[in-house]
Parts: C-alpha cells; sequence; structure tokens
C-alpha cells in the first residue's frame, strides 16, 4: 500500500445474480422468474487518502451500499481487490475490522430496543474489544460526542429517529478506528439532525480526530458541503472524481437559468423540457396558493434563453424573475449519470 | 360493509399471500407440519404407552412424563438456538466487527441455555414437592448426556439455520427434528408403543437416546447401565456437531457472496 493512502480498490467487482425478476404481473407460487445478473461495482479503481473526507455520491443502486459492504469484508469481491489499512478485505478480514468503523443506512436495526443507549454501546464496546478497563469512560466519551449524554440510560425504544442514528454512529466511534465507512448515514433524519450529523462528522471526525471517512451518500448537497473530494457512482462505475468545485466546473459548458414563474401548467413544464437545447429542466413548487414556481433551466447555451422567454410570453405565463446561475453539483450529478438524483 | 372495503381486504390478503408465496420452503413445511401434528398425541392417549413405561424404565407414567418435558425445552432451545442468531442486522453488525463466528454462536446462545436449565429446575422441583416424582439424580451422567445431546442438536440447529440463511424461511432441518422429536424422541411416550416399522426410526434419532439415557440418570443409575445408548448418542454427537459447524459457515459464505445476508 502506498504510504498516505488508507484505502485502494483496484479493478474492485461485484457482480451478483438474481432470480427476482417475475416475467409475468402475477407473482405467485408458480409464477415464472427470470435470472438477472447486475453488475452493482464495475472494475472499481479508487484511492482514499488517510485523513481525507471523502463522499461517494450517486443515485439509488449505483452500487454506494455493496462497495461499502465489500470495504467492511461483509461481502466478498468477484474480482479485483481492496486494501484497507494496509489489509486486503479478502485475505485479512479480521485486521480490516479492527481498523474501521462501519455505519449502514439501516444501523439502528441492530441494536437492542429493550436496553438503554449505555447498554447497548456496553455489550458493542466487548465485541470491537475496547478494554474493560475503559469502556465506561469510553462510552461516556462516545455518547457526549454525538450528544446523547443526558439521555445514556433512556431505553433504546424510547430514542426518536435521529437518536437512535446517533446512537449507531456513537456504537461505531467506540473502537476508535482511523477509518470509518459511513453509508448514508444521514438517511430518514430531519433538516436539522442531518446538519449537526454533518457538521459532527466534518469538524469532530475528520478535522479534528483526523479520521479518514468514506461517505455515501445520495444527497448532492451533503457531499458538497462537507467532502474534501467527491467521487460520482452511476450504475457502479466511477463516472467522476474529484473536488466539488472541480466536479461543478465539468458543467460550465452549459449554462443555467433559474426563471420565478406563475400559472405555468404541467404540459406547460413538458413542452419546455423538450425544446432543442434544454439539458434538463427541474420545476420546483414554491408558493401552492399563489401557483408560483421555480423553473432550474439548463441550457447548452444562453444564446437559447430568447426561445425560452418567447414561448413563456406566447402561453401567457407570468414572469416574475430571472436569474443566470452557476452550476451546482447537482446539474453536473445529472450530467454525468444522465438521471436526476433518485430516478 | 361495502363493496369498496370488501375489496381493500381482498388486497390485504392479496399481498400477504404473495409475500408468502415466496417463502415456498416455509409453506410446504407449515402443511406438512400440520398432518404430523396429532400422531403423537394419539400414541400418549394408549394404555400401551403406561405398561411400556413401567416395563422399560421401572418408574411411573407421572414421573417418566415430568422429567420427558423438563429436558424436552432444553431440545427445543438446542434445537433453534442457532436460527435466533441468524437475523440479518445481528449477523451484519457482528461479522464487521473483529469477532469470531463460533464466539458469536456460543454467546448468543448462552444465555438461553441458562434460562432453560432455571425451566427445567423448576418443573423437577414442582414435579418432586407437588406430585411426588421421584429423583435421584447421578449429577455426573446427568451433565454428560446434556453435554452430548445439547452439542448433537446444537450441530442441526446449525444445519438448520445455515439452510435459513440461505432458503430466508422454514428451514426443514429444524421442522424435521421437532417432527422426530415429538413422534420418535421419546419425550411422551417410549416409542416401542407405535408399530414396529415406526419405532425402529427412534433408533436412528439423536434425541431418542439423549431422553433414555437422561432419564436413567435421573432415577440414579450407573452410567454403566446406559453405556450402549451413551456411546450411540456421543458418536452422532462427533458427527454431526463438525459437520453443522461447517454447513454453517459454508451457507453464511454463500450468502455473503450472493450479498443475500440481509435479505428476509
Amino acid at each position: 500500500m502506498n504510504s498516505g493512502v488508507a484505502i485502494e480498490m483496484h479493478n474492485l467487482t461485484k457482480t451478483f445474480k438474481s432470480r427476482d425478476r417475475y416475467l409475468e404481473a402475477r407473482s405467485s407460487f408458480f409464477a415464472r422468474r427470470e435470472r438477472e445478473i447486475v453488475t452493482a461495482v464495475d472494475h472499481l479503481n479508487l484511492e482514499i487518502k488517510s485523513g481525507e473526507l471523502f463522499g461517494l455520491l450517486g443515485p439509488n443502486g449505483a452500487g454506494k451500499t455493496t462497495l461499502v459492504k465489500m470495504l467492511c469484508t461483509l461481502l466478498p469481491p468477484d474480482e479485483g481487490s481492496a486494501v484497507v489499512s494496509g489489509f486486503d478485505v479478502a485475505r485479512q478480514p479480521m485486521d480490516v475490522r479492527r481498523s474501521i468503523g462501519a455505519l449502514f443506512s439501516v444501523g439502528e436495526r441492530g441494536a437492542f430496543w429493550r436496553l438503554s443507549g449505555y447498554k447497548n454501546l456496553e455489550f458493542f464496546s466487548a465485541i470491537y474489544n475496547v478494554p474493560r478497563s475503559r469502556r465506561h469512560e469510553r462510552i461516556m466519551e462516545v455518547l457526549d460526542l454525538v450528544g446523547l449524554k443526558d439521555k445514556a440510560f433512556d431505553r433504546y425504544q424510547r430514542f426518536s429517529g435521529g437518536m437512535k442514528r446517533k446512537l449507531a454512529l456513537a456504537r461505531v466511534l467506540l473502537p476508535d478506528t482511523p477509518i470509518l465507512l459511513l453509508d448514508e448515514p444521514t438517511v430518514g433524519l430531519d433538516v436539522i439532525s442531518s446538519r449537526t450529523l454533518r457538521e459532527f462528522i466534518k469538524n469532530d471526525l475528520s478535522r479534528k480526530a483526523g479520521k479518514t471517512v468514506f461517505y455515501t451518500t445520495h444527497y448532492v448537497e451533503e457531499a458538497s458541503q462537507i467532502c474534501d473530494r467527491i467521487g460520482i457512482l452511476n450504475r457502479g462505475r466511477l463516472v467522476a472524481c474529484d473536488t466539488p468545485s472541480a466536479i461543478r466546473g465539468i458543467v460550465k459548458k452549459g449554462e443555467v437559468v433559474e426563471i420565478r414563474v406563475q400559472s405555468i401548467t404541467d404540459p406547460q413544464i413538458g413542452a419546455m423540457k423538450t425544446m432543442g437545447g434544454v439539458v434538463d429542466l427541474v420545476s420546483e413548487v414554491e408558493d401552492s396558493v399563489l401557483g408560483q414556481r421555480l423553473l432550474r433551466l439548463h441550457l447548452e447555451s444562453i444564446d437559447l434563453l430568447p426561445m425560452v422567454l418567447d414561448f413563456v410570453f406566447k402561453e401567457k405565463i407570468r414572469l416574475i424573475d430571472l436569474k443566470r446561475e452557476e452550476p451546482t453539483l447537482e446539474d453536473a450529478f445529472i450530467e454525468l449519470t444522465g438521471r436526476g438524483i433518485g430516478k | 360493509m361495502s363493496l369498496q372495503e370488501l375489496e381493500k381486504i381482498y388486497y390485504f390478503i392479496k399481498r400477504d399471500v404473495t409475500s408468502f408465496s415466496t417463502y415456498k420452503t416455509n409453506m410446504t413445511l407449515m402443511v406438512l407440519g400440520a398432518l404430523f401434528g396429532a400422531l403423537s398425541y394419539a400414541f400418549l392417549g394408549s394404555n400401551a404407552t403406561m405398561q411400556s413405561v413401567l416395563q422399560e424404565y421401572h418408574i411411573s407414567f407421572k414421573d417418566y412424563l415430568v422429567i420427558g418435558v423438563a429436558f424436552s425445552t432444553y431440545i427445543g432451545q438446542a434445537l433453534t438456538l442457532v436460527q435466533a442468531t441468524a437475523t440479518p442486522w445481528q449477523l451484519e453488525e457482528v461479522l464487521v466487527s473483529p469477532t469470531r463466528l463460533s464466539t458469536f454462536i456460543i454467546g448468543s446462545s448462552a444465555w438461553g441455555f441458562i434460562w432453560s436449565t432455571v425451566v427445567v429446575v423448576i418443573y423437577l422441583a414442582v414435579g418432586s414437592l407437588a406430585f411426588g416424582v421421584v429423583l435421584s439424580i447421578n449429577l455426573i451422567g446427568t451433565l454428560l448426556v446434556l453435554a452430548l445431546g445439547i452439542s448433537t442438536l446444537v450441530g442441526f440447529s446449525m444445519i438448520g439455520a445455515g439452510i435459513l440463511i440461505v432458503v430466508k424461511q422454514g428451514d426443514p432441518v429444524t421442522w424435521t427434528m421437532g417432527i422426530l422429536t415429538s413422534v420418535f424422541g421419546n419425550v411422551l411416550y417410549p416409542p416401542q408403543v407405535m408399530p414396529y416399522p415406526l419405532s425402529v426410526v427412534s433408533y436412528f434419532v439423536p434425541q431418542y437416546y439423549f431422553f433414555t439415557c437422561i432419564r436413567l440418570m435421573m432415577i440414579g443409575r450407573s452410567l454403566q447401565a446406559i453405556l450402549p445408548d451413551i456411546l450411540t448418542l456421543a458418536l452422532m454427537c462427533a458427527i454431526i456437531l463438525p459437520l453443522g459447524y461447517l454447513i454453517y459457515s459454508w451457507c453464511l459464505k454463500t450468502a455473503r457472496k450472493n450479498g443475500t445476508l440481509s435479505w428476509f
């Protein structure tokens, strides 16, 4: 392994065979099913530096969770190799597990509902080899870090969704490993909890503690706010990997215009989407009572703007505001993956 | 109730039938289980059972039944203990930690056995104090029989759990062993009361040797009295326990390879 590199992947590939696609609408006992082969991770080459906060961005089904599961030794790769903290995931799984903390998007399900937060962590501190003499101190430390110290002795079943997520993160922090693999850690959290957690990951775990964080998400803004570098995964392939600003630059060749309008119908939006030169159009309802919407148009060239405005005036759509925008990471994402988030 | 509401109920049923029918093994086992269910109770009610108990063990039917029922909790526990650990979330959490699989299995099942011991003690105490069951325990023999019997059934449990990890619901091994325990296991009646072709099956079932040996140990017989039976049980244990571990490990590896560990 290169010095200063925490995670290395060479041609890492994982393929799944499944017979879960029904060939008919009737999914009964006797329904015919098709064998399907899906390449979840496709010859991936990537290096994550020690102390780096790396964000892996991709739509649902892009292969993010599969990749995290391979890195934490839950899934064996079919081809290629992955080295975590100097240990090969296939040949030295125990050494890899001693170097990582892994949080899955459904991590809170591994907790024991009838135990308190403290008792849950006490069990996991034994599982993660935290020395007995340090356990109490370490549990209180991580509970304090995630802001759950006051709720330490409440039963887990009384925790809110945000608290459960925080406790799952506290569990991952228990063994104080140098590498953290966080798979969609903010899924299901409200805006405030999500922001608090992101700031904690960036400021406390990455900047202060110097941990290497491998962070997957399908929220573009999340990745752009906290990550040093971002990789965009699409159908198992890494289609871009750079700093957030460099990735934004990928769509510089196009132009993004925001138009705030009133009284626009869905068929009219549909017609705008199909205009020549309109790369993408994202419509957002701003005020449903007033019928106000924000249209974010990604145009091949600014010269196409008169054509769009012509359509707006001809259709008697009330124009409230218009401004030219810098492309966002989301624009880059759409350009690179050919689909919007979640599609 | 309106037609619209009835249609909703229809779609509830349709949803559950569709989901249930995807667990084919479980569906088949549940249907077969219903067919076997009544068989053991038919033998329990016969007069021949009581006479056979007296001839074989020289104890009353009451003593025979209390000891059998008390120790059947151990068998039930041993048969299902590894399956209880096969929940996908628990498996994933432990498999990403530096913890050995064997530690995980032993650790997850230890409390179940401690609790089963408490239940057995309660059964025997109530039987002895309230119903006059006569006990004269050969402690070393009892511990030896328990260790061999439980280890053998844990072997089966590992095979069952392995299959469960792969097929996801309803493992045929645990089901079969449960049926074998109730019909051929010498729990509620001696297998000798069954027609000969059926009673022969008992000699291939480890539970038969376990219950035969444990009863004799609970009434104070020496180890020599159960030597052929305990040797047979030890032989079965020596084959089934490592086999179970190998099958469980293989199934776990297969599920990990296929990425289906957390699919249930």
